[in-house]
């Protein structure tokens, strides 16, 4: 927003006109569709997705190994096509968790995943599921996903949406088997499965 | 009994039985359809925080977020082509409303007046009478109507207001979908799916016009994909007053019990089993009136794809009431089966059409000759159809749909309901939008089968003969508006109408005889604008209200005589306002504010509500302090003055 409308909308604040505080609000917020509306913002169902890519690390625990050096960043992958956006970027900017800042990496490919902490896979990876969670599942790296069956295949956490609203399901099994300490109040909080044997 | 006494009794007559037994409002047909779901369902989409508010949110909270739409076909709120109103959860929990006819007060489109402790009339552009019968109210898809009076009993509606998922309210013809009495609004409650009720729910409140008022709640699930719930309420409440000081003796008791139980044997089925229970009564003259009643529907829902789906629903439902101060006791049954699809054609049509059956076995027995309804019984079938192709003639942007509905009933023949609409968004965050329509209020058993007195009478007699001759009363709609969604902080809406009505309801003497009938002798236009927005000036605080201005001019057609001031006692302005604040230390400040405007004839003057809740949540626990109607200690909305209510509640979930 322009710095010169703000101070117009502080000054009717401050004398406390109420229809003028309103109207000069809807002029500046009509004015801010155009810059608004023009950034490209991932579905709500994404948005809300990677507000929880950036709250898993507060839930999760990642053995020393998981990183290089003590201060080196946290990293989320996003594998295969990115359908977050600027958004997940926009939500991890100048974020910090126990002293490791956080950042967003692309990846292509899973050979060219390396040193990152969580792993999202992306729904057009999901033809190539069952190779990329035999490269990932002994290391490190919380891999995330949404597609069918993500957590049954050897996934650590699958987004499931339920009647329009995400719920998470967790392989126990595959958080093990990857050294990870997953936090009992997120547990909690969603369905725990574990890796099926078929 | 002279003429102009005669009528005199009539009206009062009717005016009292209808204060009495069968309050408010409106009229039926179809079931709540998918157009009307999806713009609310997916209002949650548009109301997504900005992101600096979703980091602050708990996983919990993320996990409540709707981030797509269940029937898979969004449409945003702020797309929908129609003067569509949402009221959520949280407005309702916020408003200290006890019941569901309070809940409705929140919905800024719609006329509710309280007339008496357990009596409310509530209508949408117009018509706010007694009799108030152009609008259809729904509870899950099941119409609450009885096709006694082509109104709603709004005493026996009740829901545990926790479980209502939201409240859609749409000002005008429900178009095409909604069939006969959809004439001026759809009232659409929705409650929650069982999942999201899991666990204990108890809530108990005491009060001084609500005296006291408990429910308690219990929501399992069998395996991942059975979810359900039970409950049972029970409150009772007080007198108001009558303008002379005294107490109205219109004290009002309810017991209610139900159930709903969800299965989704698999991604593409939703099956769906409801049901409940109730009995109550009311202090009435020289008896207290006693009513009971409940109802068991069914539906199964199959998704083929994003954009076709289709659905079957059945219920039962079973009402029975003895009014005393009518002299008459009212027993219906009512079976209704109805089926929906949609599918698209090509890449610009969307289809959706529909068929249903009801049939309502209406039993009344007269309990004096003096008046009553004759014949005392009647089955009515009722048959129904629609088809309507939404056409995007610009993809994304310029949508035209056109519909009509086709409906057979026992008093009026066939009925063609057609209309059409146009929606233009230019860039997701505004809509334009326009329609027209025809809509009909099809005859009820009261306005064809009422008689005073009940048996033959002597040629020369003054008499009320029914109306063997009435028809539907119908209205031509043209309506515009415009929704804009700025930011996700901030929606406006307007939408303005000019409807134009014919065959309204008329009560006259057949010519050189003392023979009343009821007949369709009276016209007129209506005209008004609908303001609504809803704003969040800080993450702490959220405000939503709205504006209603409201003309007519409702006259008797050439040839007849009618007052024609009975159809309908508005308003011409009214105004309500919510402010919903988080405090610090989990406590919440709320209020609300109606202004409620003069009332013509008999005249009533306008007047200001506040209401105002004061809550401290606690983990699961919840206190609070409510109350309601604070400017004065009694005012005066339609009929009774209704007192300052003050309670006190706890609530705590598990």
């Amino acid at each position: 927003m322009a710095p010169v409308e703000a101070t117009a909308y502080e000054r009717s604040a401050r004398r406390g006109r109420g229809l003028a505080h309103w109207l000069v609000l809807a002029t500046l917020l009509v004015a801010s569709i155009e810059t608004t509306a023009a950034q490209t913002t991932p579905s709500p169902e994404y948005q809300v997705k990677a507000v929880f890519l950036y709250h898993f690390t507060e839930f999760v625990t990642w053995p020393r190994s998981a990183f290089p050096e003590a201060q080196a960043p946290l990293v989320i992958g996003v594998l295969g096509d990115d359908p977050f956006g600027a958004y997940l970027d926009e939500t991890v900017r100048g974020e910090m968790v126990n002293g490791h800042p956080l950042v967003v990496r692309r990846y292509d490919r899973v050979e060219q995943v390396e040193g990152c902490q969580i792993l999202f896979v992306s729904p057009s990876e999901a033809g190539r599921l069952g190779r990329i969670l035999s490269r990932t599942s002994d290391r490190p790296l919380l891999t995330v996903g949404d597609t069918d069956d993500f957590a049954r295949d050897g996934g650590i956490i699958q987004f499931v949406t339920v009647r329009g609203k995400i719920r998470l399901r967790i392989n126990v099994d595959a958080a093990r088997s990857a050294g990870l300490t997953i936090s009992s109040k997120l547990l909690g909080l969603a369905d725990i499965v574990t890796t099926s044997r078929s | 009994m002279k003429v102009p006494a005669m009528l005199h009794f009539l009206v009062g007559y009717l005016g009292t039985s209808a204060r009495r037994f069968w309050l408010a409002a409106f009229v039926f047909l179809v079931l709540g359809l998918p157009g009307l779901a999806n713009g609310a369902l997916a209002q949650a989409q548009d109301t997504l925080p900005p992101l600096g508010q979703l980091k602050t949110m708990s996983i919990e909270e993320l996990m409540n977020i709707e981030v797509t739409s269940v029937s898979k076909r969004p449409e945003k709120l702020s797309e929908a082509a129609s003067a569509i109103q949402v009221i959520t959860q949280e407005e309702i929990h916020r408003s200290g409303a006890t019941n569901l006819a309070e809940a409705l007060q929140l919905a800024p489109n719609l006329q509710v007046a309280q007339l008496n402790s357990y009596a409310w009339i509530i209508s949408t552009r117009g018509f706010n009478a007694l009799f108030s019968n152009k609008l259809l109210a729904m509870i899950d898809g099941r119409t609450i109507y009885t096709p006694l009076f082509a109104g709603v009993s709004w005493d026996v509606q009740n829901v545990l207001l926790d479980d209502i998922d939201r409240i859609e309210v749409v000002s005008g013809p429900g178009g095409s979908l909604w069939g006969a009495n959809a004439v001026n609004g759809v009232i659409n409650v929705v409650t929650k799916h069982s999942a999201d009720t899991q666990g204990l729910y108890a809530s108990a409140a005491v009060g001084s016009f609500l005296q006291d008022q408990a429910a308690v709640r219990y929501g399992g699930h069998v395996g991942e994909k059975l979810s359900y719930r039970i409950f049972a309420q029970r409150f009772d409440r007080n007198n108001t007053v009558v303008p002379g000081g005294e107490d109205n003796s219109d004290d009002w008791h309810l017991t209610q019990g139900g159930f709903r139980m969800d299965w989704l044997p698999s991604g593409a089925d939703a099956v769906m089993l409801e049901g409940n229970l109730y009995g109550g009564s009311e202090e009435t003259s020289p008896r207290p009136s006693a009513m009971n009643g409940g109802y068991v529907l069914g539906s199964w829902s199959r998704t083929f794809s994003p954009a076709s789906a289709m659905q079957v629903q059945l219920y039962v439902d079973h009402t029975w009431r003895r009014d005393v101060p009518s002299t008459l006791t009212d027993e219906l049954t009512t079976y209704d089966l109805d089926f929906q699809h949609r599918f698209p054609v090509g890449g610009r049509n969307n289809i959706l059409w529909g068929a249903g059956y009801r049939l309502m076995d209406s039993d009344v027995r007269n309990s004096t000759e003096f008046v009553g309804f004759v014949p005392m019984s009647r089955t009515m079938h009722l048959f129904s159809g629609f088809v309507q192709d939404e056409i995007a003639l610009v993809q994304d942007q310029l949508k035209l749909t056109v519909g009509t509905k086709l409906e057979h009933n026992v008093f009026s023949g066939f009925e063609v309901q057609p209309s059409t609409r146009l929606a233009w968004t230019p860039d997701g965050r505004q809509t334009i939008w326009s329609a027209v329509s025809r809509a009909i209020r099809a005859p009820s058993r009261i306005d064809v089968d009422y008689h005073i007195p009940a048996h033959p009478v002597e040629p020369g007699t003054p008499n009320v003969n029914g109306g063997p001759n009435f028809g539907s009363e119908n209205v031509v709609a043209y309506e515009a508006g415009y929704r804009v969604q700025p930011t996700s902080l901030l929606a406006l809406s307007l939408a303005v109408f000019y409807n134009r009505y014919d065959d309204l309801y008329s009560v006259e003497a057949l010519p050189g005889t003392m023979t009343y009938e009821i007949q369709n002798g009276s016209e007129g236009e209506t005209w008004g604008a609908e303001l609504s927005g809803s704003y969040q000036p800080a993450r702490w605080w959220r405000l939503h209200g709205g504006y209603v201005y409201l003309g007519k001019d409702l006259r008797s057609k050439p040839g007849h005589a009618f007052d024609t001031s009975i159809l309908g006692n508005d308003p011409q302005h009214q105004f309500l306002l919510q402010s919903m604040m988080d405090l610090p230390g989990n406590f919440q400040f709320d209020v609300v504010s109606h202004y409620g405007g003069v009332r013509p004839v008999p005249h009533i003057p306008g007047y200001f509500t506040l209401d105002a809740r004061l809550a401290w949540q606690f983990k699961g626990l919840e206190l609070s302090v409510v109350g309601r109607n604070l400017t004065k200690k009694r005012h005066l909305e339609y009929g009774a003055l209704i007192p300052r209510n003050v309670y006190g509640k706890v609530t705590w979930r598990l």
